[in-house]
């Protein structure tokens, strides 16, 4: 029996085999074409939406690579926030020092992020489950004390290598063949075009047969282990695919922000990229890049009101109780349903099933 | 003079870790039986102190707020359990992080709009003010209070675990709900019995660190890593292995500045990967419980 | 872009400030200060211009800081910054207003004197304090009424090492000597060990560097240990500000600190701006608040003076002036665009409600170093 009989088996109930089906890829087109029109749009219009689209797809890209990683392999990291942090770090102190050449820049994010998620993989993946995210919590969380506390210039003994809690800043734009890409727009555009170059790498690895076979760990690591996979480097070769896209993400990010600061190391990183993978909808590839819109979107939205945690905190406990497969699950619904009565006896359906859960 | 600096550490790193335990148990009680990560905990730590803030304010009665409070986030803990992380079992308890963290962020901003941000603290009662002498050096009588205060509620909570039929069930339901379901004890009340219990100990924990330390919003977030790398430590679920990896890292937080002041939270980490590398699930945790 | 605000009517200040979490009584306080001068007391008007505000939550995140300040300056075309609270936020806008040049930064907290060191700006004017300021003048005091040794206690990053560096750059200078320093982790909240560590050192004062919550945690276990009957603490004056201070309660009693605003001072010019915010606030105004109220007479100055808000003009009309602060003395030195002010030392007593800070002694129109900043 190979891994293809035993997740199709699995996956037979699920009418599609094949990671984002034909319509969802059109959907997706549609979605970029409309990207595409909205940066000319946003010029006239408001010019600093397109600062906020920007800063929606390098989160989206980093959603994208925790999905890849949680949702397909099924291993739970809860210290992103170390590879972003690495990339973006990277990337701050090339550009401060060497280049700042997109074509050397990034692709050296990617490395780093790469190099430090095959070494925390490699150490964390014989733990399991929770454990796994707590130990890839830890290392991440030793990243960030170690550049808080700048243990890099100690050893070095030089005055700062990562500035600690001031961290690194000005960090100038990054130029594309000899173009600075300082303008709102072409930051939006090379953000937009990495974002989907990504996607659809994923999506080709997801669809290939080592994507299967992450997909059968997900399901049932024990009976991969039996047929005779190496299930643990599987799990490395993911986690390193995914920190590498994390990597780049904090790469992208930096050059924006013109900041590298430890808050990119920090656990609530961590913890909000989960938020916005599970808000979005995991396993899905565009339910995460969803969910970081949203949440850059409420967050920015939000943070002109005082305490405006408070809101946020209720949309994700809303969201959670009644919409569980978060906004990939209420789109589906959407789209299954389209008659308006019938959502809302759905959503009737919804409130009824949870009362029933409570008072039972 | 060395000896005596021994033996002071030595109890300050006890005394820390037996704290510790209060806030600890009740994550790794409800991790154990529900499978539940909860976020909030050290919002229900924090909502003990400023409940206890507003009880102290109103009543004037620093005992009044010692039992009251708790008890108040033990209700507010039972709220939460049953409308909303009821709804979520069955699920993919992967939820129970979203939701939870919706929780922590929410009372963060909650108690900021309800008391300000300002650091605040609750006044030590006067009967437990000043210090004793304990022949090789002297120590502040309310830390000695609250280090009874959690040596028995450690010690009760082990027998109550042991040796009472809740504690029977407790366990038959970590090891097994669906069984003991079926043999007529209703599951989802034990559930929520052990969400408020773990509650009431955060709240009081809450309230004791509240006097001894500053109270603000801030306090929360600071406690909930060291609580998971305590529990992680130990070993979900495991009541033993959150006493003991309480302990451990209660020794940590009381020894480590004397070799490195600056890099205790750094130690803690380094331990909590040192002892997962070694054993994946912990000290005391069940490898194949996840 | 050169100068110019959002209409040729108007005068527009985007406060960038943590509105919430631990930080945000911080910003409150500060746009307490700031509304009290040109809302309350100039009716909303600046020279016949409506004074008009934006605001954001900057949080404790430098990045989110920058991005702000770039919304800001880019798109909301502001005249005057206001902020931050960090000084690690700090460090992230200055690039972003010193590039744009098109508004006045009136610096209302964040004190690293770095900001003035590295490539200073014209636009940058600090209406709070730097470093230098609140630490090394205190050594001469120390030393002289105190104890000529000293160990250092400190919160461990940035602003608390440079606070600890320049006070023992000082107090070394003048002949005290340095026993040890102890740094422990930014947000620690069991600090007995590291009490254990400063009490073996044996030294017979303690300055520290701690803020906040750290603040609160340090003092009442330093007084629960009993190290206050031994030690004389002194400190940064951030350690025992009005902010901390009822928290830390009689624990504080007898200490120390240095800090250039006391709501307590007797002055008509301070009484006058306590009345003032207190009938408005309903409390106390704390060190953040007098910031805030000094950049709303800054602003109110650069535009009167400018005739206008163009940003190069409204630098020449504040660089070298002085305000009419609450605080005593304050001038914008011409090379730095920092304060030149009065600092004062004060010892917690007892107050009718718990503990408050009494001047003793007021060092006037501290400058300290320029750090190679001649603007």
């Amino acid at each position: 029996m190979g891994v293809r009989d035993l997740v199709g088996r699995r996956f037979s109930a699920h009418a599609q085999t094949d990671v984002l089906s034909g319509r969802v890829r059109l959907g997706l087109f549609g979605a970029g074409v409309v990207a595409v029109l909205f940066a000319p749009v946003a010029q006239v219009v408001h010019p600093f939406w397109m600062d906020l689209v920007t800063h929606m797809f390098i989160f989206a890209l980093f959603a994208l690579s925790l999905d890849f990683v949680f949702g397909y392999a099924g291993l739970l990291s809860f210290g992103h926030a170390a590879m972003f942090g690495a990339g973006g770090y990277a990337a701050a102190l090339l550009i401060q020092n060497v280049t700042a050449s997109a074509l050397l820049v990034l692709p050296a994010a990617i490395v780093v992020g790469a190099v430090v998620a095959a070494i925390i993989g490699w150490l964390s993946v014989s733990a399991r489950g929770i454990y796994f995210a707590m130990l890839t919590l830890a290392f991440a969380q030793l990243f960030y004390t170690i550049a808080f506390n700048d243990i890099p210039a100690m050893l070095l003994g030089v005055e700062a290598v990562t500035n600690g809690d001031n961290g690194l800043v000005g960090i100038t734009s990054l130029t594309l063949f000899g173009m600075d890409t300082g303008s709102l727009m072409s930051y939006y555009y090379l953000s937009l075009a990495i974002l989907a170059g990504m996607l659809a790498v994923v999506t080709r690895l997801a669809n290939s047969p080592f994507g299967r076979v992450l997909q059968a760990i997900r399901e049932n690591e024990d009976r991969v282990a039996f047929i005779g996979y190496n299930v643990d480097r599987y799990k490395i070769v993911a986690f390193t695919i995914s920190g590498a896209m994390a990597g780049l993400a904090g790469g992208l990010w930096v050059p924006f922000n013109s900041t590298a600061t430890t808050s990119m190391l920090h656990w609530t990183t961590s913890g909000e990229l989960i938020v916005m993978t599970l808000l979005g909808g995991m396993g899905t590839l565009w339910g995460p890049i969803a969910g970081a819109f949203l949440v850059v979107f409420l967050e920015d939205s939000l943070s002109a009101i005082g305490n405006w945690e408070i809101y946020l905190g209720i949309v994700y406990i809303v969201i959670v109780i009644f919409a569980p497969r978060g906004l990939a699950g209420i789109f589906q619904t959407v789209r299954k349903n389209p008659h308006p009565k019938v959502l809302l006896r759905r959503a009737g359906d919804a409130l009824t099933t949870y009362r029933e859960k409570v008072f039972q | 003079m060395v000896f005596e600096g021994i033996a002071k550490t030595a109890l300050l790193g006890f005394e820390m870790g037996m704290t510790l335990v209060l806030v600890t148990v009740g994550l790794t009680l409800i991790f154990g039986m529900m499978d539940v990560i909860n976020f909030a905990h050290g919002s229900l730590y924090m909502l003990g102190a400023y409940f206890g803030l507003a009880v102290v304010g109103v009543t004037g009665n620093w005992w009044a707020a010692l039992l009251v409070a708790p008890l108040l986030v033990g209700l507010l803990g039972g709220l939460i359990e049953y409308f909303s992380i009821r709804p979520l079992y069955g699920r993919n308890p992967l939820y129970h992080i979203l939701l939870t963290f919706g929780f922590a962020i929410m009372l963060h901003g909650l108690v900021t709009e309800i008391w300000g941000g300002q650091v605040q603290n609750i006044s030590t009662p006067a009967v437990l003010d000043g210090s004793v002498d304990l022949v090789l050096f002297s120590y502040p009588l309310f830390r000695l209070f609250v280090l009874g205060v959690s040596i028995a509620v450690t010690a009760a909570l082990w027998l109550a675990i042991r040796q009472s039929d809740f504690g029977i069930v407790m366990r038959a339901s970590a090891h097994d709900s669906e069984m003991v379901d079926a043999l007529g004890t209703d599951v989802n009340r034990v559930f929520t019995a052990v969400f408020v219990l773990g509650a009431v100990l955060a709240g009081l924990a809450g309230v004791l660190l509240g006097t001894a330390r500053a109270v603000d919003p801030g306090m929360a977030a600071s406690v909930i890593i060291q609580a998971f790398a305590i529990v992680v430590i130990g070993g979900l679920g495991s009541y033993r292995g959150a006493v003991v990896g309480a302990f451990i890292v209660g020794m940590l937080n009381a020894f480590g500045p004397m070799f490195a002041p600056q890099f205790t939270d750094a130690l803690l980490y380094l331990l909590m990967a040192a002892v997962l590398l070694v054993k994946p699930a912990g000290l005391f945790g069940n490898p194949e419980a996840t | 872009m050169g100068g110019g605000g959002g209409g040729s009517d108007s005068v527009k200040l985007g406060f960038v400030l943590p509105f919430s979490g631990t930080y945000s009584f911080l910003g409150e306080s500060i746009v307490n200060g700031v509304k009290l001068r040109l809302d309350q007391q100039l009716d909303g008007e600046i020279d016949g211009r409506t004074v008009e505000y934006v605001r954001q939550d900057t949080g404790a995140d430098p990045s989110t800081g920058a991005s702000i300040t770039q919304e800001f300056l880019q798109s909301e075309n502001v005249d005057f910054i206001v902020g931050p609270v960090s000084s690690a936020v700090a460090g992230a806008m200055k690039p972003e207003i010193a590039g744009t040049g098109s508004a006045i930064w009136l610096n209302a907290n964040a004190g690293n004197y770095k900001l003035v060191q590295d490539n200073c700006t014209k636009y940058h004017f600090r209406t709070s304090f730097n470093t230098w300021q609140t630490s090394a003048p205190l050594a001469s005091f120390v030393k002289n009424n105190v104890s000529d040794n000293v160990v250092l206690s400190y919160a461990n990053y940035t602003f608390g090492q440079q606070s600890k560096n320049l006070f023992r750059e000082e107090f070394e200078s003048i002949g005290g000597t340095v026993v040890s320093e102890i740094g422990a982790p930014l947000g620690t909240s069991d600090y007995s060990s590291f009490l254990q560590e400063i009490e073996n050192s044996g030294a017979d004062a303690v300055f520290s560097f701690f803020a906040g919550s750290d603040a609160v945690n340090y003092i009442k276990q330093f007084s629960s240990f009993g190290l206050n009957e031994t030690m004389t603490q002194t400190g940064s004056g951030f350690l025992l500000s009005a902010d901390t201070l009822q928290a830390q309660g009689k624990a504080a009693l007898g200490m120390y600190s240095l800090l250039h605003y006391t709501p307590t001072k007797q002055s008509d010019r301070n009484q006058e701006f306590v009345d003032a915010y207190s009938g408005q606030f309903d409390a106390t105004p704390n060190v953040y608040a007098c910031q805030g109220y000094d950049s709303g007479l800054a602003a109110e100055m650069a535009v009167k003076e400018a005739g206008g808000t163009d940003a190069d003009t409204m630098v020449d009309s504040l660089s070298g002036k002085e305000l009419d602060s609450p605080r005593g003395y304050f001038k914008f030195r011409s090379s730095t665009h920092d304060p030149i002010m009065d600092m004062d030392i004060r010892q917690v007593v007892e107050a009718n409600e718990g503990v408050r800070n009494e001047v003793v002694e007021t060092l006037s129109k501290v400058e300290g170093p320029t750090w190679g900043c001649s603007l």
